[in-house]
């Protein structure tokens, strides 16, 4: 598969259905909110085991970062491919 | 280590731009600099992989706080695939060659000026997060392609 079919995979002009009512809703009141406000709120901290322990790290390709985050990361962390 | 903020997002924006670093917002930041309300932990920049923005990169970075050794400069420069950083006064994790996403001047061309913040467009973000295939993204995915069509509705020719 090439990056075109990948493309058309992922952004479908043809692929649309409705928008679920509560995802609306939340999409309009952020709309609403000002950046600053909505980057407050955007971003948290939480421990992440193993992937916080280094200030450091630098992966040659993003296939070895991939396979460095199955081998070395605990699962429920959700960095593993399906 | 706090949370990244809207004070340090401004910092990158500022100090990028006076060391001139080709760059784009991805991933789930980007997605919330276009207005997609979520959570993440770190903001996920595109880099431009060049030994003049490389060279760019690493003086802003130094600027904005980051403790970083020659070698780890000289990686950087080099423009590796991917470069988490933990050594500043936020996360930050660079990425010169996302997954879904070919080229960095494809994704330039696209990109969306959001009050001063180069954004990649939702599209790359999708691309990007579907390639990668991992659980975390799966799951984001239907909410975020929810946002897409919000988002273009509201931004016509986007």
């Amino acid at each position: 598969m090439d990056f075109a079919d990948l493309r058309e995979m992922e952004s479908p002009t043809d692929k649309s259905s409705p928008i679920p009512p509560e995802w609306l809703a939340e999409f309009e009141a952020a709309a609403r909110r000002p950046l600053e406000t909505r980057l407050r709120y955007a971003f948290i901290h939480t421990y992440k085991p193993v992937l916080d322990d280094e200030p450091f790290r630098a992966f040659a390709t993003m296939e070895e970062y991939r396979r460095w985050c199955e081998t070395n990361l605990p699962e429920w962390l959700g960095y593993g491919r399906v | 280590m706090a949370a990244f903020d809207y004070r340090q997002a401004r910092e990158i924006r500022d100090v990028f731009g006076s060391f001139h670093v080709r760059y784009l917002f991805l991933g789930k930041s980007g997605a919330i600099l276009l207005g997609y309300p979520d959570t993440t932990q770190d903001a996920d920049l595109f880099v431009e992989r060049s030994p003049q923005n490389g060279q760019a990169l690493v003086r802003a970075l130094r600027q904005l706080g980051f403790a970083l050794t020659e070698t780890q400069a000289g990686e950087i420069n080099r423009g590796k695939d991917f470069v988490q950083l933990k050594n500043g006064p936020f996360d930050l994790d660079l990425v010169f060659a996302p997954d879904g996403i070919e080229r960095f001047e494809d994704a330039w061309s696209r990109r969306v000026e959001v009050e001063g913040y180069p954004v990649c467009h939702i599209d790359d973000i999708i691309a990007s997060k579907a390639a990668t295939n991992r659980q975390k993204d799966r799951e984001s995915l239907p909410r975020l392609r929810s946002f897409r069509e919000y988002w273009l509705k509201h931004h016509p020719g986007s």
